[in-house]
C-alpha cells in the first residue's frame, strides 16, 4: 500500500505534538521521583493548603452548580427577551484573563471596593484576603461554565416533555424537579465535575483576592519561584492526577449520557 | 360543553402562523384537523392546549374562557406526536405522573391506574419503561396516561404516524371507542384523508395557517371547495372542463373529454370548470352498459344520471391491498386514475393498452370554478402550485 504524503505528514505532526506534550509530564514526574516530593506532601502546611483548596473549591462548586443550572434554565427553557445578551454577559469570565477577574472583584468588593466599602462600614465585614475571598474568585469563574453545561443539559431534553409534563397539571417545580433534572442530570453531574476541577486549578483571580491565604495552584508558584521542588513536585502531581481522574469521570458520564 | 374558537390568530416572529381560526365543537365530537406539514396543525392544538399563547381571538371550553388559564388548569388531554414519555420512569409512573401532580388520592390512583390499564390491555407493561416498549405499546401509554385524568378535550398530534398499518388500524378503532365511550371532545391532528375520513365528526382542512374548508367528512370529500382540499383529500382526478348548460333538475351539462358528463354539484356561476371525480367512484361498465363515447343517460326517473366516459387505454395496472388495482387510463395525454377489482380485470379480460370503458354518477361528478390563470397539471403538481400561489 502507498503512503501519501499527506499521511506521512501527520504522523510526524501527531509524533512531535506528543512529545511536546509528553515533556512536561516526564519531566514532573522525573523531578517528583528525585526529589523525594511525596513526603513533603503531609506536611502541616502543605496539608492545610490541601484541605483550604478543598473547602473552597467544594463551597464554590456548590453554588455555582445551583446558580448555574438556575442560569441555564432561565435561559434555556424559560427563554425570556434578551436572553442572548445577558447570556453572553454572564459567560463572560470564561473568556477574561483570571488577572482582570481577581482584580474586578478587588474593586467590587475590597475594603474600598463598590459593595466592599459600605459592607464594612455597615458591618466592618472584610471580605476580601479571606476564605470567602477565595470563594468567590472561585464562584465567578466557575459558574459560567456550570451555566453552559446546564443550557446544553436542558436542550437536549426534549421540549415535548416538558410540554407534556405542563398539559398533565404539573407546575414549573414538579417538571423542573421530576422530568427535567432527572433526564439532564448526567451532563449536569459532568459539569459540577468539571466546575471543581477548574476551581481547585484556579490561579488568576484567586492569587489577586488570597493575601496571606494560599490554594494549591498559589503554592506551586510560590514554592517553585522560591526554590522548594519538592512540595512543588508534590502538589503538581495531585493537580495532574486529580485531572486526569475528572476527565474519565466525565467521559465515562458522557456515555453514559448517551 | 362546547369548545369554542373564535377567530384565533397566532403570530411566531412577527409571522402569521395561525390566521382567524374559528369552530365549535359540541360535546363528545371529534374534529380532525388535516393539513399539510407546516400548515400549523400542531400549532393550532398547542393554542388549544394553553401551551402556547395566541395574540388574537379567544377559546372558551364549556362557557369558560381557557385564554388567561395556564395548561395545568385547562383539563385537556394532549397525546404528542412522539408521545413524549417520560423515558427515566415506568409504564405506570408515567400513568399515575399527572394525578400526583393533581395531587390526587394516593388511595385513588392504583385504582384509576387498573382501570384505565385494563381498558387499553396494557396491565403487562406497567413496570416496563418506554424503551422497552413498542411504538404502539408506547401509543398506549400515552393515551392512558391522559385518559386517567378525565379529561374534558383530548388533543391528539398525529398519534398514528410513527405506526406500522397494522398498529394504525388497531389504535384508530380503539380510539374511536374510547372517544364514544368517554363521550370526550376530540381534536385530532394528522395529514393522511384516510384516518381524517374514519376518527372525524367534522374535518377542518387547514392551509398555510388559514381554515379553507370545514364539515362533515362526506361532504369535504364529495364536495372540496379548491383543488387544494380536492388533491389533499385524494381526489385524484382534476380535469378541465366547461360548463354548456345548468339544467332544472339541478345538474348541470358539462363538456369533458371532448364528449358530455353531467354533474351533480358546479359553480352557480362560471362556465370554465375542474371536473373532480374520485377514483373509487368511477368504475368500469360491461360491455353491454356503455352506449356512446361519453354519453350521459337516466335509467328512470328514480335514478340518478349514470355518465358513461370512453376513449381511454389501460396505461398501468398498480396492485393495490384486498385483492384491487389501481388502474391508470390514458386519452390523448389525459389522465384518469381509476379503483378497479382483480376479478373485473380477469372476467373482462382487461390488460395493458386496452380501451376500457367507464361510468360514474352524477352526483359524484364535483365542479370546481376554474380561474383564467389556472394551469391545467397533474394533481400532485397542484398542491405545489396552490401552495405558491
Amino acid at each position: 500500500m502507498k503512503i501519501s504524503g499527506f499521511s506521512t505528514l501527520t504522523t510526524l505532526l501527531v509524533l512531535a505534538a506528543g512529545l511536546f506534550f509528553s515533556a512536561p509530564f516526564a519531566a514532573l514526574l522525573h523531578s517528583f521521583v528525585s526529589a523525594d516530593a511525596l513526603l513533603k506532601l503531609f506536611e502541616r502546611q502543605v496539608l492545610l493548603v490541601i484541605a483550604t483548596s478543598l473547602l473552597t473549591a467544594s463551597l464554590a462548586t456548590g453554588l455555582a452548580a445551583v446558580v448555574g443550572t438556575v442560569l441555564g434554565y432561565h435561559f434555556t427553557i424559560r427563554k425570556r427577551g434578551g436572553g442572548r445578551w445577558l447570556k453572553t454577559f454572564f459567560s463572560l469570565p470564561l473568556v477574561l484573563p483570571p488577572s482582570a477577574a481577581g482584580y474586578m472583584l478587588l474593586l467590587a468588593f475590597g475594603r474600598y471596593g463598590l459593595l466592599g466599602a459600605p459592607l464594612y462600614q455597615a458591618f466592618s465585614l472584610q471580605i476580601m484576603f479571606s476564605t470567602a475571598a477565595l470563594v468567590i474568585a472561585q464562584f465567578f469563574v466557575i459558574t459560567p461554565l456550570m451555566m453552559q453545561a446546564a443550557s446544553s443539559a436542558f436542550q437536549q431534553v426534549p421540549q415535548s416533555l416538558v410540554q407534556a409534563s405542563h398539559s398533565l397539571g404539573a407546575d414549573e417545580w414538579t417538571t423542573f424537579f421530576k422530568v427535567l433534572l432527572p433526564l439532564s442530570r448526567p451532563v449536569l453531574v459532568a459539569g459540577v465535575i468539571t466546575a471543581f476541577a477548574r476551581a481547585i486549578g484556579e490561579f488568576g483571580a484567586t492569587m489577586m483576592v488570597a493575601g496571606r491565604l494560599k490554594t494549591i495552584p498559589i503554592m506551586i508558584y510560590t514554592k517553585a519561584m522560591g526554590g522548594d521542588a519538592g512540595v512543588a513536585d508534590g502538589l503538581s502531581l495531585l493537580l495532574v492526577l486529580l485531572s486526569f481522574c475528572v476527565l474519565l469521570l466525565v467521559n465515562l458520564l458522557g456515555d453514559r449520557g448517551r | 360543553m362546547t369548545l369554542i374558537l373564535d377567530k384565533v390568530s397566532l403570530d411566531i416572529d412577527h409571522h402569521p402562523i395561525l390566521e382567524e381560526i374559528s369552530f365549535k365543537q359540541p360535546l363528545g365530537q371529534s374534529l380532525v384537523v388535516l393539513g399539510n406539514s407546516g400548515a400549523g396543525k400542531s400549532k393550532l392544538l398547542e393554542v388549544v392546549a394553553g401551551l402556547r399563547r395566541h395574540q388574537r381571538g379567544k377559546i372558551s371550553h364549556a362557557g369558560r374562557d381557557l385564554g388567561p388559564l395556564s395548561p395545568q388548569e385547562r383539563r385537556i388531554g394532549f397525546v404528542f406526536q412522539d408521545y413524549a414519555l417520560f423515558p427515566h420512569m415506568t409504564a405506570a409512573a408515567n400513568i399515575l405522573f399527572g394525578l400526583q401532580a393533581r395531587r390526587a388520592p394516593a388511595s385513588e390512583q392504583g385504582k384509576w391506574l387498573k382501570a384505565v390499564a385494563a381498558e387499553l390491555k396494557i396491565d403487562h407493561l406497567l413496570q416496563r419503561f418506554p424503551g422497552e416498549l413498542s411504538g404502539g405499546q408506547q401509543q398506549r401509554v400515552a393515551l392512558a396516561r391522559c385518559l386517567v385524568l378525565r379529561p374534558e378535550v383530548l388533543l391528539l398530534d398525529e398519534p398514528l404516524s410513527a405506526l406500522d398499518a397494522a398498529s394504525r388500524e388497531r389504535l384508530a378503532l380503539l380510539m374511536k371507542k374510547i372517544q364514544q365511550k368517554y363521550r370526550v371532545t376530540m381534536l385530532y391532528v394528522t395529514h393522511d384523508h384516510n384516518e381524517a375520513r374514519y376518527m372525524g365528526d367534522q374535518v377542518l382542512v387547514l392551509d398555510q395557517g388559514k381554515v379553507v374548508q370545514m364539515g362533515e367528512p362526506e361532504e369535504i370529500f364529495a364536495r372540496p371547495v379548491s383543488r387544494f382540499v380536492a388533491h389533499f383529500t385524494a381526489t385524484r382526478n382534476i380535469l378541465p372542463g366547461r360548463i354548456r348548460e345548468r339544467c332544472h333538475d339541478g345538474l348541470a351539462r358539462l363538456e369533458f373529454a371532448g364528449g358530455e358528463l353531467m354533474a351533480g354539484s358546479f359553480p352557480v356561476s362560471g362556465d370554465e370548470v375542474w371536473v373532480c371525480l374520485r377514483p373509487e367512484h368511477l368504475s368500469l361498465a360491461a360491455g353491454s352498459e356503455a352506449k356512446s363515447r361519453c354519453s350521459a343517460e337516466t335509467f328512470s326517473a328514480e335514478r340518478p344520471w349514470v355518465n358513461f366516459i370512453s376513449g381511454y387505454r389501460i396505461a398501468q395496472i398498480i396492485p393495490q391491498s384486498g385483492g384491487t388495482v389501481l388502474l391508470e387510463l390514458i386519452n390523448r395525454g389525459e389522465r384518469l386514475l381509476v379503483f378497479a377489482s382483480n376479478r373485473r380485470l380477469e372476467e373482462q379480460g382487461l390488460c395493458l393498452n386496452v380501451e376500457v370503458e367507464l361510468k360514474v354518477g352524477a352526483q359524484h361528478v364535483h365542479c370546481l370554478l376554474r380561474q383564467p390563470d389556472d394551469i391545467y397539471c397533474r394533481p400532485e403538481q397542484a398542491v405545489r402550485i396552490s401552495r405558491n400561489a
